[in-house]
């Protein structure tokens, strides 16, 4: 826990792999997961890299594991997941994968080819029995409708010069969508002398390759001349026919049908077989795919790990630099002697310095993750700086809260977040893959705090449901104020609206012990004495918070050991928004604390005397809050004013002065310097992630870099950010009020116009009842669609802007990277 | 075409121009044809095409890698591009289609033709098709024998059948009537897109006309070159050249009676060609005329992309894809044969 204040210390880490052992020690490091690899060979392509050949080995593999799983998943299966530890291969393993995987794919492949086969020879018998089943009927209705045409030159030939000239057939069958094509070609390239008869075949067969049923139709073409035979045949090669012998006779043609029908039954049984053996395959492959595939998965990425080395100059080993957080370095250091203790040469780990700023490391646990992660949504935050998810842990939810205070909806919205805290570690819960549900669950844990504090907010605002609740005797007494005025019955008919004053004794017994008095939710003014407490406690929190920000600076400053910082930036801010600002929380506390019920009705007012306070001046009818007013008030203006050229230009002189003496002192001692250099790398090492602005004499890059405009330039824009913000997230603090107003209004709208006009509605029992169970339904689902949803969202995201441009951008940057380091861990589990 | 089209042109063709100029942006850059030409093998070509948007798309190929294979591939993917544009298209635009597909249809009728002159299977010639030019009736084109029996049998469905007016006959088709054959087509067939192009107006003939008549100019000077040396009559020759380039009438003219390279250079003197024929290197050295033709081609199609609301994207697409088929290809010949000194002649596509 005590890491989530800032992220951890990471240190940039040379490994030497002997090469024998490298292997093994990537594959270790990527079951750890500890460290992220640096590229150090970024200017060599893809393909020149060292490993690249087993890179491709692996790709290979991976395009046979493709194929596999692709005629798993034709054949209707799926992959089991995989199961167990699996490790990365050994590369002798790789060479066994490598022959099952092929043997298998080669198996797989036959299998798959002969039933292939099988099944166009199928085809190709059905469509033959087709055409001769049907081959028939066309021909003898030819015979009838075109009976002279075919007749004329019948008759002829009996005696005519055309003796030899008989009659021929080619018959067929063709797919459904080209028999068209196919008729009117036929028609044009030689019409005059053939009689095509086209049908639809019977039944539906399937296709040898698509398996997909479709209507082959078959033709009958009758013809006469050799010439126009071969026209026909090349045609119908064209259209890819099945053309088939057709025999004239029909006894023959009934015998050929009976062989082929027989032929196809003894078709399917070996077809049949087939696919058993198939089925057995497909089996193996079920069994043994799965863990091969994570297997060579991981293989690749340990040489794609590898890639990113160098090898040193003897050859002897891999150079990887990595960045490695410095608590893990112990466990870095005990993984590799472990896993490099076979080769003999043990590999060896030692840190080396670094200038580039090294990544963040946060580590969360499932409760932290959801807090860290509004916090990346808006900036990873740069190397060791004040990380701001542990407090926002507690202030989110807070801030969501005052927007959201009711008791009922917080208390709807923390059973739901405790279901699925207590569901958590099913596994259907945990795979289910909705991602509007994924949303809610990742969040569970900041959803069971946001209804807590809702809760509690609620009892606060003493509003359940819109309902005030009275837990505790309400403090006020309306029959002590009737007995003491006297009010009679003719005045209490007259006056529609009487009040209550503290000041008559017995009427105001004390303030409520926790909470808004209930007796308010009945008083006509509720709304105007929320509004006015509201209000102030907004301002009152957006203060306090972004104080804290401002504090929180200075951890910042004193870590990266930037002191003039704490005094030329930190403390001119706090003056200043805490001399105007502070003075206005001050107020409010103040008056709220001495001003009594007796003397209500002569206090001052707060909003005159602040803007007083900015005009110098003082107004006769506004009576001082305290004695010495007069002085405090233009003396805190004056400080806060004068804190802004501090601010303004604090730092850039102070850097300033310091780069020149540095200068000077350089240029006296040259020789000093290159040992400065030399003795560099701890001091760097000691505090990393120091920018340029760093005190002292930090190397001659960042002299280089320091330039008076800029340092300038960006003070200027953070002065003018931080005074006019103060105004202006103060005010932006105000939304608090607004949403917990329409939070509350909109949910005692929904009392008022749906439920009291349900519970109102029909005098008999029995209506009464009917009617309340549709009125009931629309008051909760519209609770729960418009209040808790969506008046939900909306005080999140306002809770959100609050925490990243108010809070955060008084201290934090965000400029940071994440550390990702190699592993093989899947993501999402 | 009425006035204003831009205003309702993304209704109908707005999807297709954003999903061209999207493919657009996925041709090849200069800095992967330097890393394509770096490679030693075809295997590491295919690697480094896998990292541009040709993806993966010589995974399922088990066999080892030919370029013909790769060839064949990429085409396949144009194809598979080119029919998703035409199967999501509307009128006119539909049609614009048709016409760019007309040009491979001649093709590969002409190349089944002189294959079955040369006794040479179908099948055998099918593979060499361009897959753009496919049509169902394509493989009975060897029954023909007559140009009119072609066109009646066979061509008479197809697209392509308005072209045939010119030339029909009842010549035998032999190799030099049917490489007559296939120039009047497509002087037909260029003819017909320009005059398309033209009565659709708007951006569309802005763009298409100037590529179209440059293609019928270029088919010009390519005829002439051709012919240098062959029994085709000066006649004969003015007859096969598309009248629809900025040559016709003058240059056509005189380009009919040109009788050598000099002499076809002097016609272009005058006008627009001029900078390309000087460009054109002589003898060992420097690019053939034809570099230099694409190379203008390729610039224009690159420069169609710089107006909006027109279907010459669609177009300059599809030739600068082929474009890039050529160049990897070449590119991939050069490797296998390693003949490494004129890989850089690639055409680059800017």
């Amino acid at each position: 826990m005590g890491s989530m204040f800032r992220s951890e210390e990471v240190a940039l880490v040379q490994l030497f792999l002997p090469t024998a052992a490298a292997y093994a020690c990537v594959s270790q490091l990527g079951e750890l997961g500890l460290v992220e690899f640096r590229d150090l060979n970024a200017s060599v392509s893809a393909f020149q890299r060292r490993f690249v050949v087993d890179v491709r080995r692996c790709e290979e593999l991976e395009k046979t594991f493709t194929f596999l799983q692709e005629e798993v998943r034709q054949a209707g299966l799926t992959l089991p997941l995989p199961e167990g530890a699996l490790p990365a291969p050994l590369p002798r393993d790789l060479l066994r994968i490598q022959e099952e995987t092929d043997r298998l794919a080669q198996e797989l492949r036959d299998v798959r080819g002969n039933r292939q086969a099988l099944r166009a020879q199928l085809h190709q018998l059905q469509l033959h029995s087709a055409v001769l089943g049907q081959g028939h009927g066309p021909s003898l209705a030819a015979s009838h409708t075109d009976g002279p045409l075919e007749r004329t030159p019948l008759l002829q030939s009996s005696g005519g010069p055309h003796q030899d000239l008989r009659v021929n057939f080619v018959a067929g069958a063709v797919e459904p969508h080209k028999a068209a094509a196919l008729e009117r070609l036929l028609w044009r390239a030689c019409h005059g002398f053939l009689i095509a008869s086209f049908r639809d075949a019977e039944q539906q067969l399937e296709g040898p390759v698509t398996g997909e049923p479709a209507t082959w139709v078959t033709f009958l073409i009758s013809y006469w001349g050799e010439q126009i035979g071969q026209k026909i045949r090349k045609i119908t090669d064209c259209f890819h026919c099945h053309v088939f012998p057709f025999v004239e006779q029909e006894e023959a043609r009934r015998a050929a049908l009976q062989q082929l029908q027989q032929q196809s039954q003894e078709l399917r049984e070996v077809l049949g077989e087939t696919e058993h053996f198939l089925s057995q395959v497909l089996g193996r492959v079920q069994r043994l795919l799965p863990p091969w595939q994570v297997q060579i998965r991981k293989m690749k990425a340990v040489y794609l790990a590898l890639n990113q080395c160098s090898v040193s100059t003897t050859h002897k080993c891999l150079i990887a630099e990595a960045w490695c957080a410095t608590r893990d370095l112990p466990t870095l250091q005990q993984a590799l002697q472990g896993s490099s203790s076979e080769a003999g040469v043990s590999a060896v780990v030692h840190r080396i310095p670094c200038r580039d700023m090294p990544p963040t490391l946060i580590r969360t646990n499932r409760f932290t993750a959801s807090f860290q992660g509004i916090v990346d949504a808006y900036g990873v935050g740069r190397y060791q700086e004040v990380n701001p998810a542990p407090y926002t842990i507690i202030t989110f939810p807070f801030l969501f809260a005052v927007m959201f205070g009711d008791v009922g909806h917080g208390l709807l919205m923390f059973l739901f977040a405790l279901a699925m805290v207590l569901a958590e570690n099913r596994p259907a819960v945990k795979t289910a893959r909705n991602e509007i549900w994924r949303t809610f669950f990742e969040g569970r844990y900041l959803l069971l705090l946001m209804g807590l504090f809702s809760v509690y907010t609620g009892f606060i605002y003493n509003e359940c449901f819109s309902c005030a609740t009275a837990v505790f005797p309400s403090g006020w007494s309306v029959a002590a104020m009737a007995n003491q005025s006297g009010w009679s019955d003719a005045f209490l008919a007259q006056q529609p609206l009487l009040s209550l004053d503290p000041n008559v004794t017995g009427v105001f017994l004390g303030p409520y012990p926790f909470g808004i008095d209930p007796v308010w939710s009945l008083a006509v003014n509720h709304l105007s004495f929320l509004n006015s407490f509201k209000m102030k406690m907004s301002v009152i929190l957006g203060v306090t918070h972004m104080t804290f920000g401002v504090v929180l600076g200075v951890f910042n400053h004193m870590h990266f050991g930037q002191w003039h910082r704490l005094l030329l930036e930190t403390l001119p801010e706090l003056v200043f928004l805490l001399g105007l600002f502070g003075y206005l929380v001050f107020l409010v506390a103040y008056k709220w604390l001495r001003v009594t019920a007796a003397s209500a009705a002569s206090a001052p007012s707060i909003l005159i005397h602040f803007i007083n306070m900015f005009l110098f001046s003082s107004s006769p009818t506004n009576r001082p809050l305290f004695s010495g007013q007069e002085v405090v008030q233009p003396t805190l203006v004056v400080l806060a004013l004068a804190m802004v050229p501090v601010l303004l230009l604090g730092t850039p002189l102070f850097l300033h002065r310091e780069h020149r003496r540095c200068h000077s002192r350089r240029r006296q001692q040259p020789d000093k310097d290159t040992a400065g250099l030399l003795d560099l790398p701890d001091t760097s090492l000691a505090s990393q992630g120091s920018d340029e602005e760093k005190a002292g004499c930090p190397g001659d890059q960042a002299e280089a870099e320091f330039v008076v405009s800029e340092v300038f330039m960006h003070q200027a824009i953070h002065t003018i950010e931080f005074c006019l913000g103060c105004i202006s997230n103060t005010a932006s603090y105000l939304r608090l009020w607004a949403l917990s107003l329409a939070h509350a209004q909109l949910s005692q709208v929904l009392w008022a116009m749906v439920m009291r006009a349900g519970l109102s509605l029909g005098g008999e029992m029995g209506v009464a009842a009917v009617v309340l169970v549709p009125v009931f339904a629309a008051f909760a689902v519209m609770t729960v669609a418009i209040l808790l949803v969506m008046e939900g969202l909306s005080a999140f995201l306002h809770a959100l802007r609050l925490h990243w441009v108010e809070f955060q951008n008084k201290f934090y940057s965000g400029t940071g990277y994440k550390l990702s380091p190699f592993t093989f861990a899947v993501e999402g589990e | 075409m009425l006035e204003g089209a831009e205003l309702y042109f993304n209704a109908d063709h707005g999807y297709l121009e954003g999903l061209v100029r999207g493919c657009k942006a996925g041709l090849l850059t200069q800095r992967d044809y330097i890393n394509l030409v770096q490679c030693e093998t075809l295997e590491d070509l295919k690697i480094h095409l896998q990292t541009t948007d040709y993806g993966n798309f010589l995974a399922n190929q088990t066999n080892p890698l030919t370029v013909s294979i790769i060839d064949t591939e990429m085409r396949k993917k144009l194809c598979r591009e080119f029919e998703y544009f035409r199967n999501h298209s509307l009128e006119p635009l539909s049609t614009f289609f048709t016409y760019m597909t007309c040009s491979y249809m001649i093709d590969n009728v002409i190349l089944l033709m002189n294959g079955a002159l040369q006794k040479k299977s179908v099948k055998e010639i099918l593979v060499k098709c361009h897959p753009l030019g496919r049509f169902t009736e394509m493989e009975a084109v060897n029954i023909a024998e007559t140009p009119s029996d072609l066109f009646n049998a066979i061509l008479v469905e197809t697209p392509l059948a308005p072209f045939f007016q010119d030339c029909m006959s009842e010549n035998t088709l032999d190799e030099l009537n049917i490489e007559i054959l296939r120039n009047k087509l497509y002087k037909s067939y260029i003819e017909a897109f320009y005059k398309f192009c033209k009565n659709h107006g708007d951006v569309t003939a802005e763009i298409m006309c100037p590529i179209l008549e440059f293609e019928a100019d270029r088919r010009a000077f390519i005829i002439t070159l051709n012919s240098f040396g062959t029994e085709l009559s000066k006649e004969d020759r003015e007859t096969l050249y598309p009248t629809c380039g900025k040559l016709y009438p003058e240059g056509l003219h005189l380009l009919a009676q040109a009788e050598d390279f000099e002499q076809m250079k002097r016609v272009a003197d005058y006008g627009v060609y001029k900078p390309l024929f000087e460009a054109v290197g002589d003898g060992s050295g420097g690019k053939t005329l034809e570099d230099v033709f694409y190379e203008h081609e390729v610039q224009m199609n690159v420069l169609a992309f710089n107006r909006q609301f027109h279907y010459g994207v669609f177009y300059a697409y599809t030739k600068l894809k082929e474009q890039e088929i050529r160049n990897v290809v070449w590119i991939a010949e050069c490797i296998s044969q390693r003949h490494r000194t004129k890989i850089n002649s690639y055409i680059p596509i800017l």
